[in-house]
């Protein structure tokens, strides 16, 4: 079987430092490590790895980035690639998504597509997704853990508030997982040094067939929205009528109400409006769409 | 701001945090210690005295500086070595 | 390359990619030998902290010719400054020089930030061949039959072997202790020097120092800056913030029950001090420690196929007034490497081979340099040096300067009459006045 990875170099969060009057973040004292959903891919590759399997690990970026391949070489990836045009100072995740998949097209596809699930920098999670689009596989995301069956992988999600759920896909496959499915082993010397000396294969646009106009993507409309506001705080006032130990009760309580849900009804396009009507209602999105 | 708190300070250094302590505290040896010269000397303030004469340690933001080690006047209170290649902290500008 | 146990084989290994390491490493590999560089750090430079003032531009000029064109310098120093301070007041001895050795190529001194000088300095053992490893960590030697075969990196299958092992890794030297040429040093014998990168623009620094283009200031604290511990404070220009920092001899600071952050904290408060940082932002805390006590704590400096440099040796100039560091480990390194460099043209590692490395080290000044100041490190760490006179030199300026309405003191009665309000006796004035001779004189 032959697995790749796709690894993301990116700054580590906590050296990245905006100035709160101008924005602008300062480079200079920025550091970069390798994507920590990636680095549980791979580990989760080479744990798969049977010995006549081969795990590539790829990566597009500027030359800096040939240092996270090395990590990969290091704890034994068997081949490496990175892709990039020069000049370039940045891509989106379309750009990022058609490189990779361009690349695996050329050069030989894999039997499995593993990489993070988002990464830390953009957190846009929009990636895999889109490898999954130009491959035209199926693509699973936020995997906690799966297993191997034959060319059938059972894998166990993560859902919002703790749920879990659990499927079943056949490979080919792109995978998505998550940072805390797996911790990245720590290389022996050897394979370090044979790492630290090995040549990174480069591979650009015309290597790849393909020409600068194809990377070029309409602006992305998502701009144009209105950045994410945080709604105020409410504090937890008791209410003045009531009898002082009621109060108390309320005190204790926190404010705390029991969280409720609504559950929409009808047809799909009788609960496409009664929950847009209720987004409306709280101002999140306009009436008229 | 100039004048800054300990914690500001902390937050200005970049820690790869292993998952295995490279210093390790014996509580109970500093039962019997009364210099407590560990909490006075480390520049990270990660000792703290606690109220049964032990004292609690956190190796996560250690500067790697050895001066616990120094200072330490008890056989085997502390052991001490250094994080795994590339883990620990990591200067930018010092 | 020969194959040895299975692991890989070096002329020379060097542990440690500070300044020593990574001068031993470039002129072992200049002279044509396989040369591993190991270093803990993510990169080098990453887990070293200096003040830092480059007393050795004329040394790395031979080196790399012009070499601060291309490094990551900050400014050249063209005034120091040695500032005498009671808690309230504080007098400073100005050395500003027009001197050609100041202000001209190679310059005397430079502001650097290690993990980019050391980052550079390193790349250009690389450059020259050496092969640099980071991420890994050292944990002892490998010897048989008593001879220095290799080192044991934390890692699985960490055997490497080499003819020469240079321990360049610093001031608490786990190697030479490990190789058993270093005993377990003392509280008295090492300082903690902590230290802040307080941003500050171009502009300002300019102007608040009085410099012109890429002029820089080094200025040296002694006496209430660190309260009753043993010690000093620096603080140096950078291109665009400022590195100020404490010193504390280890020992001083148990003993006083005094916090490395509060002093520092307090020196940044002081009157003198204030408005020198005022409206800065601090980059960057850090902390290390430095072998003070000179002449006294320098190990066994070679063995059966090991030799010790830098701070690992106890290369580290610290009289009080200034430390200087950076230049000896760049000497030692430079010597230790020349020696591991001839013992391989004899292909004879024992320590008699290695035994040129003493030679090469007074021929570049180290060992002398820390001879003549052998006495140095007892004097300034006395309690004189670092409380009474700081407060005696303010008090005495501080009443010349006050005009007051009464008569001008003559300086004579003035000087007995404060010597006994800080409870000095002349005696020990001139007693301390012969150590300072010799110190520095002899
Ligand atoms: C606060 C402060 C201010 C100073 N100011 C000045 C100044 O202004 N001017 C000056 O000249 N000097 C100054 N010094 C002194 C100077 O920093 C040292 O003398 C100098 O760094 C010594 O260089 P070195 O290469 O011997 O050791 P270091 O610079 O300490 O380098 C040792 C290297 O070895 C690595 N290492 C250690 N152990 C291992 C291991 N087991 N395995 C692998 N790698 C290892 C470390 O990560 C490090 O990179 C100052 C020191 C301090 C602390
Ligand atoms: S100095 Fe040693 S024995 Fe005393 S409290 Fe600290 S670690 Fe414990
Ligand atoms: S090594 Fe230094 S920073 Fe780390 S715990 Fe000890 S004294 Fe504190």
């Amino acid at each position: 079987m032959h697995i790749a990875v796709c690894l993301s170099r990116l700054p580590d969060p906590n050296t990245v430092e905006v100035d709160p009057l101008t924005g602008a973040v300062d480079a200079s004292r920025m550091l970069y490590i390798l994507n920590p959903a990636d680095a549980a891919a791979l580990e989760r590759a080479l744990q798969l790895r049977a010995p006549e399997d081969r795990v590539t690990a790829l990566t597009v970026g500027p030359a800096e980035a040939d240092s996270i391949l090395r990590d990969a070489l290091a704890v034994g990836a068997d081949d490496v690639l990175r892709v990039w045009e020069e000049g370039r100072t940045s891509t989106r995740p379309a750009v990022t998504a058609l490189l990779l998949a361009t690349a695996l097209r050329t050069t030989e596809l894999p039997d499995m597509l593993l990489c993070g699930t988002r990464s830390l920098a953009t957190g846009s999670g929009k990636v895999p997704a889109l490898i999954a689009e130009y491959l035209d596989w199926p693509v699973v995301t936020d995997i906690v853990d799966f297993t191997l069956q034959g060319s059938m992988v059972r894998f166990l999600r993560r859902l919002a508030k703790g749920a879990r759920s659990e499927g079943e896909v056949m490979l080919p496959a792109v995978l998505a997982v998550e940072a805390g499915a797996a911790a990245l082993r720590y290389a022996g010397l050897p394979d370090l040094m044979k790492a630290k000396r090995a040549a990174i294969p480069v591979q650009d646009l015309s290597e790849l067939g393909l020409s600068p106009v194809d990377l070029n993507f309409p602006a992305p409309t998502a701009q144009a929205t209105m950045p994410p506001y945080r709604r105020p705080r409410e504090i937890f006032v008791p209410e003045a009528s009531l009898p002082p130990h009621e109060r108390v009760l309320q005190v204790m309580s926190a404010g705390i109400a029991q969280k409720s849900g609504r559950i929409v009804s009808g047809s799909p396009e009788q609960a496409a409006d009664q929950i847009i009507a209720f987004l409306a209602d709280r101002g999140f999105v306009d009436r008229a769409g | 701001m100039v004048m800054t708190t300990h914690d500001e300070k902390m937050r200005t250094v970049r820690f790869r945090v292993d998952d295995t302590a490279h210093i390790s505290v014996d509580g109970e040896k500093c039962k019997s210690c009364a210099v407590r010269a560990c909490v006075t000397v480390c520049p990270a303030g990660l000792f703290v005295p606690l109220d049964d004469g032990s004292v609690l340690f956190n190796y996560e933001q250690c500067f790697e500086c050895g001066a616990c080690y120094f200072v330490c006047t008890q056989e085997g209170a502390i052991r001490w070595t250094y994080p795994r290649g590339g883990f620990g902290v990591t200067f930018r500008e010092s | 390359m020969a194959v040895n146990g299975g692991s890989e084989h070096f002329d020379v290994i060097v542990v440690g990619a500070g300044p020593a390491g990574s001068a031993a490493a470039l002129i072992a590999a200049r002279a044509g030998l396989s040369v591993a560089l190991i270093e803990r750090g993510e990169y080098p430079g990453a887990k070293n902290v200096s003040g830092a003032v480059f007393y050795g531009s004329a040394i790395l000029n031979k080196l790399i010719p012009g070499w601060w064109e291309q490094a990551p310098v900050e400014r050249h120093v063209c005034r120091r400054d040695l500032v005498l301070m009671s808690p309230t007041t504080s007098v400073s001895l100005d050395f500003r020089s027009s001197a050609a050795g100041y202000s001209e190529p190679p310059y005397n001194g430079f502001t650097i930030l290690r993990p980019k000088f050391d980052r550079w300095f390193a790349a250009q053992a690389e450059a020259a061949g050496a092969f640099l490893l980071t991420s890994a960590v050292v944990d002892d030697v490998i010897k048989e039959d008593g001879q220095v075969v290799g080192v044991q990196v934390r890692r699985d299958m960490g055997e490497l072997r080499g003819d020469v092992v240079i321990a360049c890794d610093g001031a608490n030297s786990w190697l030479a202790r490990k190789a058993g040429l270093q005993r377990e040093l003392h509280t008295h014998e090492l300082s903690l020097g902590v230290k802040e990168v307080i941003g500050l623009d171009e502009a300002t620094i300019r102007e608040r120092f009085q410099l012109t283009g890429d002029e820089g200031v080094a200025l040296e604290y002694v006496g209430a800056v660190t309260d009753s511990v043993h010690g000093g404070a620096f603080l140096y220009t950078n291109r665009d913030s400022l590195s100020l920092g404490i010193l504390g001899q280890l020992s001083s600071l148990v003993e006083h029950k005094k916090r490395p952050y509060d002093l520092l904290e307090a020196f940044k408060a002081h009157p003198a001090v204030a408005p020198l940082v005022r409206g800065g932002t601090l980059r960057e805390y850090s902390a290390h420690l430095i072998p003070e006590a000179g002449w006294n704590m320098v190990p066994t400096l070679y063995g059966d196929g090991i030799l010790v440099a830098g701070d690992a040796a106890g290369f580290c100039l610290a009289t009080g007034i200034y430390i200087e560091g950076i230049n000896y480990a760049i000497q030692s390194g430079l010597a230790a490497g020349t020696a591991a460099v001839e013992a391989c043209r004899r292909q004879d590692f024992t320590r008699y081979s290695l035994m040129k490395y003493m030679e090469l080290l007074y021929q570049r000044n180290v060992l002398t340099d820390l001879r003549a100041y052998r006495h140095a490190p007892a004097f300034v760490n006395g309690e004189r040096l670092q409380n009474v006179y700081p407060e005696l030199a303010a008090r005495i300026s501080e009443s010349l300067f006050r005009v007051a309405g009464d008569r001008k003191q003559k300086l004579l009665p003035l000087y007995w009459q404060t010597l006994q309000q800080v409870g000095t006796k002349p005696r020990h004035v001139l007693k301390d006045l012969y150590h300072v001779a010799r110190a520095y004189l002899w």
